[in-house]
This record gives structure tokens, C-alpha cells and sequence, in this order.
């Protein structure tokens, strides 16, 4: 500060009483939710999410879901009053470097709090650390039935529907089917594994034969071997559990052996970005969604809106509409504990019932598996998209879809 | 299912994935018989030639100019990358930084496919004309395979007569097995191996453009058929363009019948024949062991 400068009020020069002036006036001009969300320490959420590789689509949602949600929820004053911040790091879909990227979170963030993960792989292999990095995991996404039966750790919830939950779905729909029998193709790791051995208790449950199963290897590109094996079964349905890159390799190529003209293919999960790559060639195909942006409530439609407003020319995917939901979950269980310590969100989680884009969903308390309804679609044309679309045939009961506690089997 | 039918239609399928992985392998090992260069970017080449394929069908309908527009496309791209990149290091002779170089080229063309086409999948249709089934012995089998059959036949048999029977094949062979006494004789070896690293990425891009009504074009479909088409390289013999004809047709059979008879061991069966062979002939099946 210089000589020359005057002191205008008593210890102060006459800039810093204009500063201190601006910056008031700043304070008292902004919104609200500026005072409150802006003004604390971010809460922050890791995502360890595939950025690179295989199932990087699948990541792309991920992310570009946590930035809608953090501009609706900063907007909205934030969670406890507090800003969200999501921190994305790349774990390429690979179980060791989902493990090493969780414990960089954890160490130089300071970040305890982790949903996002893509492959049920990778969830397995952080699970048994969350309890020594005091830290929580909500899981928007793996399938393996596994995950809330024997590997359950109590820092760890499953907010969507899992495998054997989408393959109970599509069961009870094909129980009166007229195929009789049913032969299963599946991605040759933890989750394809999960979904065929669910979908064939379920099936027979119902009363069909289920007429044998086959898996391809992670990453296979060619399926006429394996097109071969289903026409060489006799089976009058396929069941496919396969995802991404991997299913729409098989649908093309069955689409190029005319097997929908044989066999009916039903599946797991129903995607838009397979829906939107396949073109019209998916006209047709017939599965259980974990989200259909079709679904019609109020909170699913206002998501609908707010996010073809932020990315136009998009339609939410499952991915999208199941972190949506894992999020809703997340931050209302935070509001109830009051707190974002891993323990007291655990607490709080605990028997927990939220609606959000999927409908009402209870986190129930004995295995912290999100109890969710079961959609089965058809996907078809529609005049209101350019690409076709999933149409819901049939929305099952959540009580109905859930396995009992801490199983993948069911009562009936 | 008779069990003729089912030979029939397998050994087809063998053939037709043959097809596919010739187009990336011949020019591999090309690229490596002409200049030393073991081009990790091959597969990501590849890749741009799906992407550059999606959209030529998108802009104008027609497959069949994407399977020209693409090869085009992608070998101009190789041919400025030898020329600005590869050129310099000639003179070094180090085979480490072609490898680092060529995996730099693989990683930024990777990004540069992401920020332009975007994370999500491209799905290309299959011509209308390819589109259905022809009946074999009672079996149903693509039209659109038989297809890939005799476009990678055509083109074998036109690269090898390339090869044999023309002054510049002469030259290209030639160059592979003393470039320095070619170059003395007074003919531009630097213009042998651009065109040739040209050709071998147009290559690549035309395999990329086949693939993707089969697979789609999406990010990842650069990784796993690099390595399918090292492994070829490696059993035919570096550099043996015949040996990659050879070469892709065993891996296409083993992959094939590997997935129907051992479904559990379907990847692992292609390595152990890549052993096998590597202990009975070091250099491959038509290499030399240098």
C-alpha cells in the first residue's frame, strides 16, 4: 500500500472499503442456491468409469448423466447444501485399475463415495475394500446377482436391476409364450454368466425347456460358429446376454443369417445405443429394459425433457436412466443421514423407498438390493423418433422380480 | 443339421472370417517385408477405414463407394503420416521408435476418432443386394459373406500377380531383400515404401469398411484384430504376403471350429497353434529366420 493512499474509515483505505463494498454487493446480488450450494465444500463422488475401451459407450453415460444431474442438483441448491462435484477416472473396464483408480480417489481426493462402475468385474474387485477405505459404493449398473448374495460387503448397495432380477422379468413374460424351447447365448464373464444361469432356472420355472447354453469369449467379433449352435439346438427362442460392442456384433451377423426369421431372440437388456447402431435391423427385438425411456410418470418425464434439452439428438439410454435413478438414491439417503460419511449413508439407505425415473424403488435392508418394477419392450418404429424406439409390453410388480434376500433364486 | 451341411457352412464361415483378417494382414506385412516397420497403428487404421465407411454410406446411401472412399481416404492419411513421420527415422534404423511412433500414431487416431465421430457406435447396413440367405446343402449362409469370400479371393490373387508379375512388384520385391542395392541401380526406394505404407493402410480401411456391417464401427474394434493380425503375420512369416494369405485362413479355421468344439478354450487354441508353429519354424510358416 502506498503513503499517498487515504484512510477512510478507521484501518482501511478508501479501495479496500470499495472492494469490501463490491464483494458485498456481489454476495447480496446472487441467487440463492449461489449462497448456499456455492458458498461450501463440494461433496464429492468418485466415478471410476470406463472412459477407454470396450464398454466405453457405457461410460459416456455414465458421465454425461452425472453432469446433467450436477447442473439440476446445483441449481437446485445442492445436496445438504452443498455442491456436487463428480470425479471421472478411466478404468478402461479393467478390475485392477479400478481398484488402483478407487484408491487414488480415496488417497489424494479424499473422495469415499463411488457409483459409476460399469463391469460387475470391477465391482467385484473393489467391493472388499470399501470397508478399509471407509468408504461407500452404490452400484447404477452391475448385473451380477452375486454382488447382493455371497460377495455382499455392508458398504455396498445395488441401486439397479440385476441379472437374474432382468432374466426373472422376461420369464414371466415368455411363460406364455408359444416357444416351448429356449437355448442361451452369453458373454463369457461375470455378468453374461450370471444372466444365463439366472434365465435358465427362471425359464424352467415357468414351465419351458431350456435346451442349452453357449458363451463367447470377452471381445469376440465373429458368431457364426456360434449362430450355427443355436440353429443346430432345435430351439425355438434364444436368450442373449450380451452387451455393447459384443451384442451388436451378434445381432448384425444373426440379422445376415436371417435367425429372427427362425428363432425368436429375446434379451436381458434392451439398449438405444445397440437400438440406434442396429437401425431398423432391431425392429422387432423383444427384452426386459432396466430403464425405457418410454415409461410413463412424471419424474421420468421431466427427466426425459431436461435431458434431450441438454444433449439434443439423444435419447436416454438404460445406463442413463439407471445412474439417474442410483443418484436420486444417493443423495436422498445423504439428506436422511444428514451426513456423507459411509456409515451413516448406510444407515440411512437402509429400507430406504425413493421415486425417481424408474418408479418407486426400496432399498431393502437384508441385501441392500434395490427392489425395482421389471420391464419387458418391444422395440419399434415411432413417427415422433427418427430411430426406433423400446415400447413397454409389460411392467412387472417389484415383489415379483426381486430374488428373496441375500439369493439369486426365487420363492415361486 | 446334416453333418456335410454343417462342414460346409463352418469351412464357409472359416473362409468368410479369412477374408476379413487378410485384408489387415496383408498389408501388415507388407508394410514390414518392404520396410522393417512393425505398424501398431495397422488396427486403428482399420478402424478409420469402418469410420470414413459409416460415413460415406451416411452422406450418400452407397456402400459400395464407401469401399472406395475409405481405402482412399485412410492411404492418403498413410501415406502424409510416412511421409512427415516415418521418413526421418530411416536413416536411424531403430526399430524402437518405429514401434513408439506407430503406437503414438494408434493412440491420437484413437482420440481423433472419439472427438469426431463421438463415443457411440456407427452401425453400417449391409446392401440391400447382400441382404438374405443362400441355401447350401439345405443351410442357410449370408449372401453377404459369400461376398467377403470373393472380394478377399480377388483381391489375394490380384496383390500376388501385383506382386509376381508386374516391373513395379518386381521393384517392391526387389526392395524388401536389398533396398540399398535397388536404391544404387537409381530407382526412388523412398517412393517404393510410401506407396507401399499407403497400400498397406488402404488395405486395412477396406477390411475396416467390410467388417463393420458384420460388427459395426465403434472405438474399440482396433484392439482385437491387431492382435489377430500380428498373429497371422507371425505364423505366416514376417513379410510373406503369401504367408499371410496362409496364415489367415488357419487362424479364421481355428478360431471357428475352436469356438464350436472347445467354446472354453476358443482363444487360447489360436496362441497354442502360434506356438506350435513358432517351435517347428522360428520364421514363421513362409518367413526366414533372420
Amino acid at each position: 500500500m502506498t503513503q499517498k493512499s487515504k484512510l477512510i474509515l478507521p484501518g482501511m483505505t478508501r479501495r479496500q472499503v470499495v472492494k469490501a463494498g463490491l464483494a458485498a454487493t456481489a454476495v447480496a446480488a446472487a441467487p440463492g442456491y449461489m449462497r448456499t450450494a456455492g458458498a461450501a465444500t463440494p461433496i464429492k463422488i468418485g466415478i471410476p468409469t470406463v472412459i477407454t475401451g470396450g464398454y466405453a459407450v457405457l461410460g459416456s453415460h455414465v458421465m454425461r448423466t452425472a453432469k446433467l444431474v450436477k447442473k439440476m442438483k446445483d441449481a437446485s441448491g445442492g445436496v445438504l447444501g452443498r455442491p456436487v462435484e463428480f470425479l471421472f477416472k478411466d478404468t478402461q473396464g479393467k478390475p485392477a485399475d479400478c481398484v488402483r483408480k478407487c484408491q487414488e480417489l480415496v488417497e489424494r481426493d479424499d473422495c469415499r463415495i463411488f457409483t459409476g462402475v460399469v463391469v460387475s468385474s470391477e465391482a467385484r474387485a473393489i467391493m472388499p475394500k470399501l470397508d478399509e477405505w471407509n468408504s461407500f459404493f452404490i452400484s447404477h449398473g452391475n448385473g451380477d446377482g452375486r454382488l447382493t448374495a455371497e460377495l455382499l460387503v455392508p458398504n455396498f448397495f445395488r441401486a439397479n436391476t440385476s441379472a437374474p432380477m432382468g432374466a426373472r422379468t422376461l420369464a414371466l413374460f415368455l411363460k406364455n409364450a408359444e416357444q416351448n424351447d429356449f437355448y442361451a447365448i452369453g458373454s463369457d464373464y461375470a455378468w453374461g454368466h450370471s444372466s444365463v444361469g439366472a434365465f435358465e432356472t427362471q425359464i424352467q420355472n415357468v414351465g419351458k425347456n431350456f435346451a442349452g447354453k453357449v458363451f463367447a469369449p470377452v471381445g469376440n467379433k465373429d458368431y457364426s460358429t456360434y449362430i450355427t449352435k443355436i440353429m443346430q439346438s432345435g430351439a425355438q427362442g434364444c436368450y442373449v446376454a450380451l452387451q455393447g460392442d459384443e451384442g451388436r456384433a451378434f445381432y448384425s451377423q444373426a440379422q445376415q443369417y436371417g435367425l429372427a426369421s427362425r428363432v425368436t431372440m429375446v434379451t436381458e437388456i434392451v439398449a438405444q445405443a445397440n437400438i440406434r447402431a442396429l437401425g431398423k435391423d432391431s425392429v422387432g427385438l423383444t427384452g426386459s429394459s432396466r430403464y425405457p425411456f418410454t415409461y410413463e410418470t412424471p419424474e421420468n418425464a421431466a427427466f426425459v425433457k431436461r435431458f434431450t434439452e441438454e444433449y439434443p439428438g439423444e435419447l436416454p439410454d438404460w445406463s442413463d436412466g439407471e445412474m439417474m435413478q442410483a443418484l436420486d438414491i444417493l443423495f436422498a439417503a445423504m439428506e436422511k443421514a444428514d451426513s456423507t460419511d459411509a456409515k451413516k449413508i448406510v444407515a440411512a439407505m437402509e429400507d430406504l423407498e425413493v421415486t425417481s425415473v424408474k418408479g418407486a424403488t426400496l432399498m431393502r435392508k437384508c441385501d441392500h438390493q434395490g427392489e425395482n418394477q421389471g420391464f419387458v419392450v418391444r422395440v419399434s418404429e415411432s413417427s415422433d423418433y427418427s430411430e426406433p424406439i423400446p415400447q413397454i409390453l409389460n411392467i412387472y410388480k417389484r415383489e415379483d422380480v426381486t430374488p428373496t434376500c441375500n439369493s439369486t433364486e426365487y420363492a415361486n | 443339421m446334416d453333418f456335410v451341411g454343417f462342414l460346409l457352412t463352418q469351412c464357409l464361415n472359416a473362409f468368410s472370417q479369412a477374408a476379413v483378417l487378410f485384408f489387415i494382414a496383408c498389408g501388415l506385412t507388407l508394410i514390414f517385408g518392404i520396410m522393417r516397420i512393425i505398424n501398431f497403428a495397422h488396427g486403428s487404421l482399420f478402424m478409420l477405414g469402418a469410420y470414413v465407411g459409416y460415413s460415406t454410406v451416411a452422406a450418400t446411401g452407397s456402400f459400395w463407394l464407401a469401399l472406395i472412399v475409405a481405402p482412399i481416404v485412410v492411404g492418403a492419411v498413410g501415406i502424409a503420416f510416412e511421409k512427415v513421420f516415418l521418413s526421418r527415422l530411416y536413416a536411424r534404423g531403430d526399430g524402437g521408435a518405429y514401434l513408439m511412433v506407430t503406437f503414438g500414431l494408434a493412440v491420437i487416431m484413437g482420440e481423433m476418432i472419439r472427438v469426431i465421430w463421438g463415443p457411440h457406435p456407427h452401425g453400417v447396413a449391409t446392401p440391400d443386394i447382400l441382404r438374405g440367405v443362400v441355401f447350401l446343402l439345405d443351410q442357410p449362409f449370408p449372401k453377404y459373406r459369400l461376398f467377403l469370400i470373393a472380394l478377399g479371393v480377388i483381391a489375394a490373387i490380384s496383390v500376388w500377380q501385383f506382386l509376381e508379375r508386374t516391373r513395379a512388384g518386381l521393384l517392391i520385391r526387389a526392395v524388401s531383400q536389398n533396398a540399398e542395392m535397388v536404391q544404387a541401380l537409381g530407382t526412388d526406394v523412398q517412393l517404393v515404401r510410401t506407396c507401399v505404407f499407403g497400400f498397406g493402410c488402404a488395405m486395412a480401411a477396406l477390411g475396416g469398411v467390410l467388417a463393420a456391417p458384420m460388427v459395426t464401427a465403434f472405438l474399440g474394434m482396433s484392439a482385437s484384430v491387431i492382435i489377430d493380425a500380428f498373429v497371422i503375420v507371425i505364423i505366416g512369416g514376417m513379410g510373406s504376403f503369401l504367408g499371410s494369405i496362409i496364415g489367415s485362413v488357419l487362424v479364421a479355421y481355428v478360431q471357428v471350429f475352436g469356438a464350436y468344439y472347445f467354446p472354453n478354450m476358443a482363444l487360447a487354441i489360436m496362441y497354442l497353434l502360434m506356438l506350435v508353429i513358432l517351435v517347428v519354424r522360428p520364421g514363421g510358416l513362409l518367413g526366414k529366420e533372420e
